[in-house]
């Protein structure tokens, strides 16, 4: 159990820089979760907390003790690789004990542990079989049990469960969410997938072409997205994001759509008097939105009005597409709202959840000032 | 602040010069070591492997000068370096054309009937050097055992047997060589090719037939421009290992089967000088480190063109 | 590979090419047949005259007796020379096994300093003319032989078998190289990971997993020692059956030839087996073995 720290670790392969100045802390005994599209680097890093990949520059610590040089043999991590990388040719058993042995350390107390790791996975009535007589699941479990067998200080998966069907993912996501608490151990968690990492994590690292752009706990990274990617990774359906301008008059600042004249969030009025930008990207999530009809709305709301583009029936509510200037927006409604395509409509974005970003940076407002 | 490897001795250098080491110490002591006093022998006029007379004193270019000066004037000498052009030419296109005659042939024909001939085909490489020359002595014999003359004489087309080692000169022993050792390499391309063509997707050749190609276009128009790295390597590979081959052809000569101008290569020479017969082992060293300089111009050149550096991939991880 | 479901072929051609290759085949046949035709003859039978198969089985039965076959009358036990050949094919296959497969390990999967000269020279060394290395080889072995404590004999046997294993080094490092690539990195990240050093790695994770290649290798190398004559002629203080068989032909006649046919079919069986039970196995790692 450690703490683990990244100081400004990069790491080239030839031209390509895959990680870019990277600077993480991960508290001892956090699930902390490396989210990010494919290639954005995140594997590399989970290698290279493991020892599989040198930095080219940047420091790492366990800790208080400086890893940048030690071998993965000597760093004591647990890697659970994305296809599991079970020795082939030794049973289950075998795989689990082979840590252990390496240790040389006597049969019986490797039995007592590999039976014990064995058991809290599910998989004690499996060690006398062949990684290939197993099914998907089992193997990622026999995987996680033989990179736990030995009690590293570090617990390193490598998307997990991108390779297990999707019912069997959803419960194994809560198992190993119960056992890394139950552990305590610090876990550095992989995956391209936003709501495994929300379901699961303590803290979210989301990265994209080598650099991490957020970390924060699910919630922040959510609700208060430091720029655009963020936004627009975390979320299914992901975030809105139209391009406005803005117009200033003595009673205000105004988001400009096409026709629609709204008033700037209260929360971001500081912020947008003091920039005094042209342009803006506004951004709100689809759940944070209300549909209206034009007769509906109240002079209290910010509202955008528009033309019902598509409706999808999701089963537990309806997601609709709705065109604005040009521009669409998805919303999510519940199930007794019934639109038509084509009908006129009105979207009406909750104030305070609405995030307002830079157009030339991309950046959240509120990280400009 | 950049991370470096300290030194010659990184932890990574040390492990892998433990799995390396065994190769290493037998290639220096049998190849480099070999060549190393070869070239001091050139520089000796040893004869009979009388070290202890010999080996002390240096009479420096004299065996070259010997050498070259025969090439001029001594019509074996002659002879064995024409051999060895006309040997490593034609044996070449025999070796190559055939393997993908043979990869061409194999593929548009059974698999079933293909696999034994494939099989067939290994036969000359793999059978021991010693029963392979048997055979041959006995097909090319030059009395009525031999089998192509009985056969030919039982045909009627000649009446006696023909010598054909000695008496037809210079293609006698340069067609039985060149016969003898074009079988062996053949299997080297017929694998290589066969391999190639088993990677090319199955799909092509079906379009190809149902636009109505015959076998000779499909090979000619998608198999052989497809498989252009591939000939080009066993080009290469082929024309290094004929110019060093002379096993295959060592007992032939040795047996009398052909005669000793023409049916001995440069290669070969070098072996019978330092090996047998009057034993010069100054002058074959001479010999041996020019034809060391050659091979070793052609292989350089040989991989550069094959793309070395394609051909080797990095490994992967920093461990 | 071949389409036969689903191609439209023509019988024509399908039967002239397998005509054809049939009789590029033919030489090779009736070559190889003659002489282990011979070997059941009283007198040899590489003329098309049925006159001279005078069917026996003396010259096997002689063979096996130890009998003699060439000049003078003298006792050659045709045995010995294969246990003889034998040794020094085992030898030189377990050498470069064991070898090879250290070396190719760590050309695939170690990025050592100097690993590209090295494969470089590796390749480079089927360059080097053999007849130039074995006059180099004779000298070293000139220089040691005296040193030599104990009988030449088993020093000369030794001395073949590594010198003449040396000779297929680079073939057994680039075949197990490609073997050792084929196998994921994962998995030798995932034992180095456990916490084993790299040689516990290679013996335990790694080697397992080439079985197919590691046969290869003990099969080619078998196959080299076994075959070889330049070596053992040169080097070997007794005879083996490639010797025997040179011996004998440099003095036809007063031999017994058709017992010269038997033992080189004794000497063919091996290569044969080999053929008869891996026919698959023999392509299949010619095919990985070569890279691209």
């Amino acid at each position: 159990m450690v703490s683990i720290r990244l100081d400004r670790v990069t790491k080239r392969f030839g031209r390509v820089v895959a990680v870019d100045n990277v600077s993480l802390e991960i508290a001892d005994k956090e699930f902390m979760a490396l989210l990010g599209p494919s290639g954005s680097g995140k594997t590399t890093i989970l290698y290279l907390i493991a020892g599989i990949y040198k930095p080219t520059s940047g420091r790492i610590f366990f800790g208080d003790r400086d890893v940048t040089e030690l071998p993965p043999k000597e760093r004591n991590v647990g890697l659970v690789f994305q296809n599991w990388a079970l020795y082939p040719h030794m049973k289950v058993y075998d795989n689990i004990a082979f840590p252990l042995r390496l240790k040389k350390m006597q049969e019986d107390y490797i039995k007592k542990k590999v039976v014990e790791v064995a058991r809290m996975l599910h998989i004690d009535h499996l060690l006398d079989r062949y990684p290939y007589q197993l099914s998907g699941g089992q193997q990622q479990r026999v995987a996680i049990a033989r990179a736990l067998v030995k009690e590293p200080l570090v617990l390193l998966l490598d998307e997990p469960l991108s390779n297990l069907d999707a019912l069997l993912r959803i419960y194994v996501r809560a198992e190993l969410k119960k056992l890394q608490k139950r552990l305590g151990i610090t876990t550095v968690y992989v995956t391209h997938d936003q709501a495994e990492a929300l379901a699961m994590a303590d803290r979210i690292a989301v990265i994209n072409e080598g650099k991490v752009l957020q970390v924060g706990d699910p919630e922040a990274v959510y609700n208060r997205p430091s720029c655009k990617f963020v936004g627009g990774f975390l979320g299914n359906p992901p975030m809105n994001f139209i391009e406005a301008g803005l117009e200033y008059s003595d009673g205000g600042a105004y988001i400009v759509v096409g026709e629609n004249r709204i008033r700037v969030p209260r929360h971001y009025g500081k912020i947008i008097g003091k920039l005094r930008l042209e342009k803006v990207i506004v951004g709100f999530r689809p759940e944070d939105t209300i549909l209206k009809r034009k007769e509906d709305v109240t002079s209290a709301e910010t509202c955008l009005y528009g033309e019902v583009y598509a409706v999808e029936p999701m089963g537990r509510e309806y997601i609709v597409t709705v065109s604005i200037d040009g521009k669409l927006i998805k919303s999510i409604v519940s199930r007794d709202q019934v639109f038509i395509g084509g009908e006129k409509i009105v979207v009406c974005p909750v104030e305070e959840k609405i995030v307002l970003f830079d157009v030339k940076t991309e950046k959240a407002l509120e990280l400009l000032v | 602040m950049k991370i470096k490897s300290k030194g010659f001795f990184t932890r990574r250098t040390s492990e892998a010069l433990i799995f390396i080491l065994p190769a290493l110490i037998l290639i220096i002591i049998f190849y480099i070591l070999p060549v190393v006093l070869s070239i001091y022998i050139s520089f000796t006029p040893l004869k009979n492997w009388n070290l202890d007379r010999y080996l002390g004193e240096i009479v420096g270019f004299r065996n070259y000068e010997k050498f070259f000066y025969m090439l001029q004037h001594d019509p074996i000498i002659r002879n064995v370096f024409l051999t060895t052009i006309v040997f490593i030419t034609i044996t070449l296109a025999i070796n190559v054309l055939g393997g993908l005659g043979l990869a061409l042939a194999t593929y548009f024909v059974s698999e079933k009937l293909s696999a034994p001939f494939r099989t067939l085909w290994l036969l000359p490489r793999m059978a021991p050097i010693a029963v392979y020359s048997l055979v041959w002595y006995y097909f090319f014999h030059g009395s009525e055992i031999g089998t192509l003359n009985s056969f030919l004489m039982h045909l009627g087309i000649i009446k006696e047997p023909i010598s054909w080692g000695h008496d037809i000169i210079p293609w006698g022993p340069w067609s039985i060589i060149i016969f003898v050792n074009g079988l062996v390499g053949v299997s080297f391309g017929m694998i290589v090719f066969t391999s190639a063509i088993s990677n090319i997707p199955k799909e092509l050749v079906i379009a190809a037939r149902v636009d109505g190609a015959s076998n000779w276009q499909i090979s000619r128009r998608i198999f052989i421009p497809l498989m252009k790295w591939h000939i080009l390597y066993v080009t290469t590979w082929q024309l290094l290992s004929l110019l060093t081959t002379y096993a295959h052809i060592f007992l032939l000569v040795q047996w009398g089967l052909v005669s000793r101008q023409y049916g001995t290569t440069w290669s070969l020479y070098i072996y019978q000088v330092a090996f047998t017969g009057r034993t010069d082992q100054g002058l074959a060293a001479a010999a041996g480190v020019i034809l060391v300089i050659v091979g070793g111009i052609l292989g350089y050149i040989t991989l550069r063109m094959l793309g070395f550096e394609k051909m080797i991939t990095r490994p992967r991880g920093d461990i | 590979m071949s389409l036969k479901d689903v191609e439209v072929r023509s019988r024509k051609t399908e039967v002239l090419i397998a005509l054809a290759v049939i009789l590029a085949t033919l030489p090779i046949i009736i070559g190889f047949s003659l002489i282990i035709l011979s070997s059941f003859s009283k007198s040899m039978v590489t003329n098309f005259d049925p006159k001279s198969f005078h069917p026996t089985l003396e010259n096997w039965i002689n063979l096996f007796q130890g009998k003699s076959a060439a000049v003078g009358g003298l006792r050659e036990d045709i045995l010995k020379y294969t246990l003889n050949t034998a040794i020094v094919a085992l030898g030189v296959s377990l050498l470069v096994t064991l070898v090879g497969t250290m070396s190719g390990y760590a050309i695939s999967r170690m990025n050592f300093r100097y690993r590209k000269q090295f494969l470089l020279l590796i390749l480079l060394l089927h360059a080097f003319p053999g007849s130039v290395l074995i006059v180099g080889v004779y000298f070293i072995y000139r220089l040691i032989a005296p040193l030599a404590l104990g009988s030449i004999t088993a020093f000369s046997f030794f001395y073949v078998i590594i010198a003449r294993a040396a000779l297929e080094i680079p073939m057994a490092t680039w075949l197990m190289k490609g073997f050792f690539d084929l196998i994921p990195w994962e998995v030798e990240w995932a034992a180095l990971i456990d916490g084993a050093s790299r040689f516990t790695v290679w013996r335990k994770v790694m080697l397992p997993l080439v079985k197919p290649g590691i046969a290869a290798i003990l099969l080619f190398g078998f196959l080299a020692g076994w075959q070889d004559l330049i070596y053992v002629r040169t080097f070997l203080a007794e005879k083996t059956l490639a010797t025997f068989i040179e011996y004998n032909l440099g003095a036809p006649e007063y031999a017994e030839m058709p017992l010269v046919a038997a033992a080189a079919t004794l000497y063919l069986l091996p290569t044969i087996v080999f053929f008869v039970t891996s026919q698959q196995l023999l392509l299949k790692v010619s095919l990985a073995g070569l890279k691209r």
